[in-house]
């Protein structure tokens, strides 16, 4: 049973590495203003209340990943009550980059599915 | 449990023991933005919930110190600083490796920086000497201690614009956030706490000596390069606009025709080389501004 949860653990940590980027990438082109952090995490679970996909503070470095790249683009306010906030905006490329990466996604869902479904006619 | 922010934070320090300097101070800050915001709203929903109550669900969700770490490490070994060549040089002959250097971009952002860096030095050292000396002026006064105060804090927001560049063009990885002071102290505590830190000196020696530094970086570069550019073009430009090779004083020296090929020869090899030194101080460059401007972790090696 252990091995099972680790394993399963092991799986969806390295689904995470690849849809944390798409899920951040979607989530800053619906955003109507720029985001921060804490913002975004909280958008994130309010759609993910049964099953939490990864820590919030792993989304952290993957929005600093993404701004490496040019996806995203940054800027740092200070808060009232807190510390400073950086926040996050994406750039034309990022949503250019968005819009490759959906095709890709779609096309990956459909074969595995018609993989888990046992068609053969893949 | 976590008795409050503080000591999730020093643990999530522990956890990066080793980790380059600039990647734990993203890290914290990122960990502390997250932390307080989501422990004033829980304050704000419970005012009387103790701060080791609110954090508990917090940290659930927000992830364990070992876990972010992780992520971080993770992240961080895919992210390579801006322009740094991630390609593995193989050995080659003397002279590829020396040739090379045409086709390296960090050696010709290194240009870039060390080029403009008596402007950037000048406006970086004019400011700390000028505010500095206008805080002295004003300290027995009404308006000192803030004035200080914001001083102080517009040499750490100068350091992050810097380190900004020097990770830009120098590929040396420095923080890409400011350093968080905790909120609710009072003013004179801030101001204690940043005399005292001795990150704020060293971030005003540095500001100090980037002018002199810039001063000798730029001219020194713009001398070789001139040369280089002067001796290459000599064959051609030198008959036609009448030049000397060299020019002492009165004295003007040419050198006879046959030897114009060994002349463009040397300004080429004195340009390769000069793209060199540019690489090779643009280095050491970054690592005195990562040792000057960013927070040191204990026992960190890097």
């Amino acid at each position: 049973m252990n091995l099972i949860s680790e394993t399963s653990k092991k799986f969806q940590k390295e689904l995470n590495s690849g849809t944390a980027s798409l899920v951040l990438l979607g989530v800053l082109d619906r955003a109507k203003e720029s985001m921060y952090g804490y913002q975004i995490a909280k958008l994130i679970e309010a759609h993910d209340e049964s099953v939490q996909m990864m820590k919030q503070g792993a989304l952290y470095p993957v929005l600093r990943s993404l701004e490496n790249s040019g996806l995203l683009e940054s800027h740092v306010d200070p808060s009232v009550s807190g510390p400073p906030r950086r926040y996050y905006k994406i750039t034309k490329s990022g949503h250019d980059t968005l819009k490759a990466w959906i095709q890709i996604w779609d096309q990956t869902k459909a074969f595995v599915d018609t993989i888990l479904e046992g068609n053969e006619n893949v | 449990m976590f008795e409050g922010v503080d000591v999730y934070l020093d643990q999530l320090r522990q956890e990066l023991k080793g980790c380059d300097s600039a990647l734990i101070q993203d890290a914290l800050s990122d960990a502390e933005e997250f932390l307080r915001t989501a422990l004033t709203n829980a304050k704000n929903v419970n005012p009387n919930i103790s701060e080791e109550e609110a954090l508990a669900p917090i940290i659930d969700k927000y992830g364990s110190p070992d876990e972010i770490a992780s992520a971080y490490r993770e992240i961080e070994s895919r992210i390579s600083p801006s322009l740094t060549s991630t390609v593995p040089q193989r050995d080659r002959s003397p002279l590829i490796k020396l040739l090379r250097i045409y086709g390296d971009s960090q050696a010709w952002a290194a240009v870039l920086y060390l080029v403009f860096s008596v402007v950037t030095g000048s406006i970086f050292g004019l400011w700390a000497l000028l505010g500095a000396g206008l805080s002295l002026c004003t300290i027995f006064l009404i308006i000192g201690l803030p004035l200080l105060g914001l001083y102080l804090f517009s040499l750490r927001g100068i350091a992050l614009i810097e380190g900004r560049i020097v990770e830009a063009l120098l590929g040396i990885r420095m923080p890409r956030k400011p350093i968080f002071i905790q909120k609710g102290l009072s003013l004179s505590k801030k101001l204690r706490l940043l005399l005292t830190e001795s990150l704020t000196w060293k971030t005003f020696i540095y500001l100090v000596t980037r002018f002199p530094l810039g001063l000798v970086y730029s001219l020194g570069l713009l001398i070789l390069m001139a040369f280089a550019v002067k001796f290459i073009t000599y064959p051609v430009l030198g008959p036609v606009f009448d030049r000397a090779l060299i020019t002492l004083g009165e004295q003007k020296y040419y050198i006879v025709i046959f030897l114009y090929p060994v002349v463009s020869l040397a300004g080429f090899l004195l340009l390769t080389l000069t793209l060199h030194l540019a690489k090779f101080v643009g280095k050491q460059h970054g690592r005195y501004a990562k040792f000057m401007l960013v927070r040191k972790e204990p026992d960190n090696d890097q």
